[in-house]
């Protein structure tokens, strides 16, 4: 076999080609882990908000929170059910809430976009244990006090500690705590008053969803089953981690095909790069591989050497790409989520299965590049090779 | 034989490479062409709104309605030609439940009093003013619903529960680049009849058409402020501002988009540089014979930055050829059926298509300022050294 | 017909020329006198390494000496910008290399005319004094090939051509028969000694064939940066 180092030592003399080559492939890279570590993150952003012994009743029919409402009354008949857990005191766990968007103005740009409001009863803390406040204080119930998600914090106007924005007018509800949940959609949203927020909606005795947390996740069906087939509450039960995934599906999906046809032609692009600089090195060497061929080196070895040449160029790109996008897990991405009309913010997610992923591809980007003109190596006749 | 036919020539001479080069770009511009093309046609609502249409809704929320008897203030400021008003139905089609499309209850007379870009033949207009269970869909939405006119199609409500049944009386089509052809458009006193008591006479926002598309602001303010004292407030903007607000909304995800696409000239600049180079340095030693014959280093650089050009230009025309079918029969068609209320018109822009051509041209003139520059300021005789 | 009343054309004086290589000076040329006659043909020998290259680059305006006065038809080349030189190469001299030097991809024809697209002739004009060159050379029924169609001989007399296309008032040939066989190197010598005799170019040629010498009218030799003639 060739030796690894003639192809290190190789890339090295052509230095410019061997960067300008390695950087087009890393931007690839750079791209490509973005996209994955984004949509990872809108997932996990929306899902992670999702327990599997959770439940969430809607309005039979509705998609979303915020299309769905049913009536107070029908809040107590759902939560009695047998397979909800009880907490301490007896009570049962579960929250009605109040879900509405607001149109705030978008610090950064012009114009409004919506911001998520959710009308919790003052035990939402008990039912939500990952959620904790992080800056200032709970708020007072009935008051005209929210608290609002770390990820919504300071990207629109008054959404921040110790200032106010409007409700309704002549009805400001005061920012008096940032709260954290673990890193999912709650952070993009602000808590008020269950009772504040739907008076100053007109939503007066209906809430938009109950959830319920059950003895075991196993309960799910005998609860559905029990709720659902009581027809005159029309209500429909879902698990909440479905519930949500359903919520990111067609955000995730669309940044998803974008990213894929970018990535595609991205990767043809950089593959073509990748042709040129070998066709480039093995016309250029052709002495050389005569040469090679002549002391005994066999076609198979040369066209082995080519490849894990083209291979070694990409791989660096791709270590550099790989490496840049991890710079993108500091940066927050924040945009309108397709099903619920909401802005939410999101991180980019690096796992190794997407760092090793994208390291793979660039390798395979490098393998196929570097394919032909390796070919065209190991076919050359030795004679005529060195005669060049 | 010109000075720029000369550079021409030099094309010719690994004509393999040029192919590939070529081919690079153009997969470089294809891209960059379709990432612009997403962001120009989420433009196209507001680049082809109406500029004497203004839109009222409720100041907080787009989930608060408002009381229909706001029409009639409306109606009564100055300079109002025409107002109509719609509520946002959110429906489904339950034999195809993930095919998202705008359903609206509209007040058909005003309705295409004030959009009257909507094209509707006279005799279904006719038949859907009769009709109190009529509809009309678009034509990209009839294509994709597989319906024609008399078929009977039943909506499940979400925000408004149960079975819809409508006939469908009318298909239309759009004089406007902005308007959605996937509209499902009914009869809004055909819903609100079958409203309870309390959810009855409220609509969801007002769209105006005025006399002067110069006073649109004026006209706007006056309208807020008659609502200001009342129980609900709004806000009324121009079309183009409410498509603006809603752009916005998606800013993150456009300005990615943006950055994106640099990238893939940063990419397919690597790629054509990289030919250059090549050339170049094997070409050294006619460099030096041109000198000697008395061309100065600006000839030199020129037949590089010709050849460079030339090369950019043929890999970005082919890059735009090939984006033409791609959209016009692949994408955005696929795009206009689905995502109609995102991109009512996805078709390349002349406009995208010619930056993308400048583009070509120009980044292939800046790949070579490098190469070029080398090889104007080598001496002649060590040019010459580089042949003998 | 040559050597007419004794005017110079080309005229070195105390031509010095150092390369430098690291910091160590190597000097080349040493105060080197040379004068040739307008209508000379004359070759220049020398072993390798003896600056007969450098010599002829200076003359050819293609490098600047340390010290001393170049003088070629009557433009003083050191005291000229790099454009001035550019333009003085274009219009003063024809160089004719070793190798050849024909761009590949250019058909004889046009490589010939090469040259004559820094001038503002037209292009039929053009293409027409390319085509003169080439039937002085002899070679004007092989004018849309391509080099590499052509023999190492016929290329070289095609180079010839691309050097005289400009009327030039002085040849300058670099080891012109260097890299042909016998019969081609006869063939270009002949096209250059017609040149001189019927044409009246001045000619000065550096090579290491002594046959090529012979038909020179003056062989000067030069040995560590010296003329020894």
């Amino acid at each position: 076999m060739v030796p690894l180092s003639y192809n290190l030592r190789s890339l090295a003399v052509r230095k410019t080609t061997t960067l300008a080559t390695a950087l087009g492939i890393a931007l690839v890279v750079f791209v490509l882990a973005s996209v994955l570590m984004l949509s990872n993150g809108i997932r996990g952003t929306l899902e992670r908000a999702g327990s599997e012994d959770v439940a969430i009743v809607l309005r039979k029919g509705s998609d979303t929170e915020m299309s769905s409402g049913i009536e107070d009354a029908n809040v107590g008949v759902v939560a009695s059910a047998k397979e909800v857990k009880r907490r301490g005191d007896g009570q049962p766990d579960a929250v009605g809430e109040v879900v509405v968007v607001v149109a705030l103005d978008k610090k950064g740009t012009e114009g409004v976009s919506n911001v998520t409001v959710r009308g919790v009863p003052d035990d939402v803390f008990a039912f939500r244990p990952e959620a904790r406040i992080v800056a200032g204080r709970a708020a007072r119930p009935g008051g005209a006090e929210v608290v609002i998600g770390k990820g919504v914090r300071g990207n629109f106007k008054g959404v921040e500690l110790g200032q106010s924005f409007e409700l309704r007018k002549n009805r400001p509800v005061q920012v008096v705590g940032v709260f954290e949940a673990n890193g999912s959609s709650y952070e993009s949203e602000a808590w008020g008053d269950l009772n504040a927020v739907r008076t100053a909606f007109g939503r007066e005795e209906m809430v938009s969803s109950i959830r319920v947390r059950l003895e075991s996740p196993a309960k799910l069906d005998a609860f559905a089953v029990g709720v659902e087939q009581n027809k005159q509450l029309g209500l429909e039960v879902m698990r909440e981690a479905e519930y949500l995934e359903k919520q990111s599906e067609g955000t995730a999906i669309f940044i998803q095909a974008m990213g894929t046809v970018i990535a595609v032609l991205f990767s043809i692009g950089a593959m073509i790069g990748a042709m040129i600089t070998m066709y480039a090195a093995v016309a250029h060497r052709r002495r050389e591989i005569g040469t090679l061929r002549a002391l005994g080196f066999s076609r198979a070895s040369i066209l082995f050497s080519f490849i894990v040449e083209s291979v070694l160029l990409a791989l660096g790109g791709g270590l550099v790409g790989a490496g840049a996008s991890l710079l993108m897990t500091f940066a927050r991405f924040s945009t309108m989520n397709f099903t619920s009309w909401s802005e939410i913010s999101f991180s980019f997610d690096a796992t190794p299965g997407i760092i090793g992923g994208s390291l793979a591809f660039a390798a395979a980007m490098g393998l196929l590049g570097g394919l032909l003109p390796a070919v065209r190596a190991a076919r050359m006749p030795p004679v005529q090779a060195m005669r060049a | 034989m010109t000075l720029f036919g000369l550079a021409l020539r030099n094309l010719r001479r690994n004509r393999f490479r040029a192919i590939l080069t070529a081919l690079g770009v153009a997969v470089a511009i294809l891209t960059f062409v379709l990432l612009r093309t997403v962001i120009w046609a989420w433009n196209v609502a507001a680049e082809y709104a109406a500029k004497d249409r203004i839109a009222t809704r409720h100041k907080v929320s787009f989930v608060i309605q408002l009381p229909k008897r706001y029409i009639d203030d409306v109606r009564a400021i100055k300079g109002v030609k025409a107002a109509t008003w719609a509520n946002w139905f959110g429906a489904k089609d339950p034999k195809d439940p993930n095919n998202f499309f705008a359903n609206m209850a509209v007040d058909p007379a005003s309705f295409l009093e004030v959009y009257d870009e909507i094209v509707l033949p006279p005799q279904q207009k006719r038949a859907w003013l009769e009709n109190r269970r009529g509809a009309i869909v678009g034509d990209v939405l009839a294509r994709k619903m597989g319906v024609k006119i008399g078929d009977r199609v039943t909506l499940l409500g979400t925000i408004y529960a149960g079975d819809w049944p409508f006939e469908i009386v009318g298909i239309y089509s759009a004089a406007r680049k902005s308007i959605d052809r996937s509209q499902f458009l009914f009869h809004w006193e055909y819903m609100n009849e079958s409203m309870p008591e309390r959810r009855r006479d409220l609509i969801g926002w007002i769209v105006a058409r005025i006399d002067d598309p110069g006073r649109g602001a004026d006209i706007s303010a006056k309208i807020d402020s008659v609502f200001d004292v009342r129980d609900a407030q709004t806000i009324t903007m121009s079309e183009r501002s409410l498509q603006l607000s809603f752009m916005a909304m998606f800013s993150a995800m456009l300005r990615a988009l943006d950055i994106v696409s640099i990238i893939i000239l940063v990419i397919m600049m690597m790629i054509l540089g990289n030919t250059i180079a090549m050339g170049v340095r094997e070409r050294t030693g006619e460099y030096g014979v041109l000198r000697a014959v008395g061309f100065l280093p600006r000839h030199i650089a020129t037949f590089i930055v010709g050849e460079s050009i030339a090369l950019g230009l043929v890999g970005g025309v082919l890059g735009i050829a090939i984006s033409y079918p791609i959209v016009e029969l692949g994408i955005g068609r696929f795009l206009e059926e689905n995502m109609g209320s995102f991109f009512p018109y996805f078709r390349v822009d002349p406009k995208v298509a010619g930056a993308a051509l400048l583009l070509s041209g120009l980044l292939g003139a800046a790949a070579a300022i490098l190469p070029a520059r080398g090889a104007a300021r080598l001496s002649v005789i060590d040019s010459l050294r580089r042949v003998e | 017909m040559a050597q007419a009343n004794g005017e110079s054309i080309v005229e070195l004086r105390a031509v010095t020329r150092t390369f430098f290589r690291d910091k160590e000076a190597i000097p080349v040329l040493d105060a080197l006198d040379l004068a040739v006659p307008r209508g000379a043909f004359e070759a220049l020998m020398g072993p390798s390494g003896s600056g007969k290259s450098t010599l002829l680059h200076l003359v050819a305006g293609l490098d600047r000496p340390t010290r001393g006065s170049v003088r070629v038809a009557g433009d003083e080349l050191t005291s000229m910008s790099d454009a001035a030189l550019a333009r003085f190469r274009a219009r003063t001299v024809g160089f004719i290399f070793q190798a050849y030097n024909l761009l590949p991809v250019l058909t004889a024809v046009e490589n010939v005319e090469l040259p004559l697209l820094l001038t503002s002739l037209p292009k039929a004009e053009r293409r027409r004094r390319a085509q003169t060159a080439l039937r002085v050379v002899g070679l004007e029924d092989r004018e849309s090939h391509y080099p590499r169609q052509l023999s190492g001989g016929q290329e070289q007399r095609v180079a010839i051509a691309r050097a005289i296309v400009n009327a030039p008032a002085i040849l300058l040939g670099d080891e012109p028969t260097g890299d042909l066989d016998r019969p081609s190197a006869d063939d270009v010598l002949a096209v250059l000694e017609k040149l001189n005799k019927e044409l009246g170019k001045t000619i000065l040629m550096v090579t290491h064939d002594p046959a090529a010498a012979e038909r020179a009218s003056i062989i000067r030799r030069l040995d560590k940066g010296a003329l020894k003639s």
